[in-house]
């Protein structure tokens, strides 16, 4: 069975026509070709997939394509306040060497930009519960908890660069 | 990937979603938050024909207050009832349950109605159901009844819903004025099932203790520590209280996180501790 999908992706009205079977992680991959949404797990652990659905986060690969028709979705190649540049979010995983192999930032990052917006200024427990829903497999947590206290800092220093 | 087709409904009603379940309650699965259903789905252990979703239906969702109870919406979001004031004064066991469902992600999503028709006996909700007292209303196209917790969870993924039926809402006590209430969980990580988890609640000048224990057994384990907490939360009650709690659990569930012993110890463990804090809480 088929059915239409019409949602706002990074900002734009987008329109699809979809297999009920698809999960939101694979319509944004295979149909829109938004590829840094990764597809870790399938099972809703790893959170590779997450993106940000009407302002929260949540896993793509746990939610049908079928379901978001008329819903509002974000994810990494969105994030950017322009083409060609990078978050403020992203600037500081670079900067702090928050990233090894790459797979899960993306959602490490979507993850971020949600902690940082409900709580400005986590503690470092609010931090590593606040990406308790990603997993790096490279175990490279503290950077990447560096990176987050720097994110959240330069965000705090300048609110309208996020 | 999810090979098996099926089809897709997006209701906006309650209605809608009864009609539906009255044609196709047998092959059709209802779409909460997907937390359990869509890995199971992904994974292909989980086949429906039919799959209705109730994320498009008005009414389901949102907390409030009722006379003596809370009413919570079947498709009220883990991260709403644990941030919801009304829940975190009435009701702080559940606060504390809702806190540590999954992760963000999972309680963004992830519905309370969804887990508590899930049944799965390591879920959060149900040891807090269970000391609680709550009660679940059931509607279909026949009706509408009320069921109470413990007759509800039948046994590990059953409950008391008919193939016809929809959990719309559910009726939690609110705590008398120096009840105290606890939740605490034993999981390997944030965000990996509960090993066992405990749910105390302590009445106004001790007239009552319950203990409820997850993830044991098919359905919560509760125990009436009336006796022992009698004279207050003092060490030797609390080791009575262990004490007490293990034996209930004898036969325990054992899988990889833990064998039948190592479970009906903690299972005494966490009793003492939720019972502890249930009593500091009380008055």
């Amino acid at each position: 069975m088929r059915t239409r999908v019409r949602a706002t992706i990074n900002g734009r009205q987008r329109e699809a026509e979809v297999d009920t079977r698809m999960i939101l992680a694979d319509m944004l991959r295979d149909v829109f070709r938004l590829t840094g949404t990764h597809i870790g797990c399938a099972t809703g652990n790893c959170g590779a997939c997450t993106v940000i659905l009407d302002g929260v986060t949540v896993k793509s690969c746990s939610v049908l394509a079928a379901d978001v028709d008329g819903q509002e979705i974000l994810t990494i190649e969105g994030l950017p306040n322009a083409p060609g540049e990078l978050h403020p979010i992203q600037e500081a995983f670079v900067r702090n060497q928050g990233l090894q192999c790459g797979f899960c930032t993306p959602g490490m990052i979507l993850s971020t930009k949600v902690l940082l917006e409900q709580n400005p200024d986590p503690s470092e427990s609010e931090i590593r519960h606040g990406i308790a829903g990603n997993l790096c497999r490279c175990t490279g947590y503290h950077y990447i908890v560096t990176s987050i206290q720097d994110a959240a800092a330069t965000l705090r220093a300048e609110p309208d660069a996020g | 990937v999810i090979t098996q087709e099926f089809d897709f409904h997006a209701p906006t009603a309650v209605d809608e979603v009864l009609g539906l379940l009255a044609d196709h309650g047998e092959d059709a699965k209802l779409l909460a938050g997907g937390m359990s259903l869509m890995p199971t789905m992904n994974l292909g252990l989980a086949r429906p024909t039919r799959v209705i979703s109730l994320n498009h239906v008005d009414g389901l969702g949102g907390i409030r207050e009722d006379g003596p109870n809370l009413r919570i919406g079947a498709m009220t979001r883990h991260a709403q009832v644990a941030r919801d004031p009304l829940v975190a004064t009435h009701a702080p066991a559940l606060r504390e349950a809702a806190a540590l469902v999954g992760d963000p992600q999972v309680r963004n999503r992830g519905t309370f109605g969804g887990s508590l028709a899930h049944a799965d006996p390591a879920a959060d909700y149900l040891p807090v159901m269970a000391v609680l007292g709550g009660s679940l209303v059931i509607r279909s196209s026949r009706g509408e009844r009320t069921v109470p917790a413990k007759e509800f969870f039948v046994d590990v993924l059953q409950t008391a819903l008919e193939p016809d039926e929809l959990l719309v809402e559910v009726i939690v006590p609110r705590l008398a004025e120096g009840d105290g209430s606890a939740y605490r969980r034993l999981a390997r990580v944030e965000g990996s099932f509960a090993i066992v988890s405990a749910a105390g609640l302590v009445r106004a000048g001790r007239a009552t203790g319950l203990v409820a224990i997850g993830g044991v057994a098919g359905q919560p384990v509760v125990v009436d520590v009336s006796s022992e907490i009698a004279e207050g939360a003092t060490p030797e009650a609390l080791a009575a209280v262990s004490s007490a709690v293990e034996s209930a659990c004898v036969g325990a569930f054992a899988d990889l996180s833990g064998d039948s012993e190592y479970r009906q110890a903690m299972a005494g463990v966490y009793a003492r501790r939720v019972i502890e804090a249930a009593a500091a809480a009380s008055r």
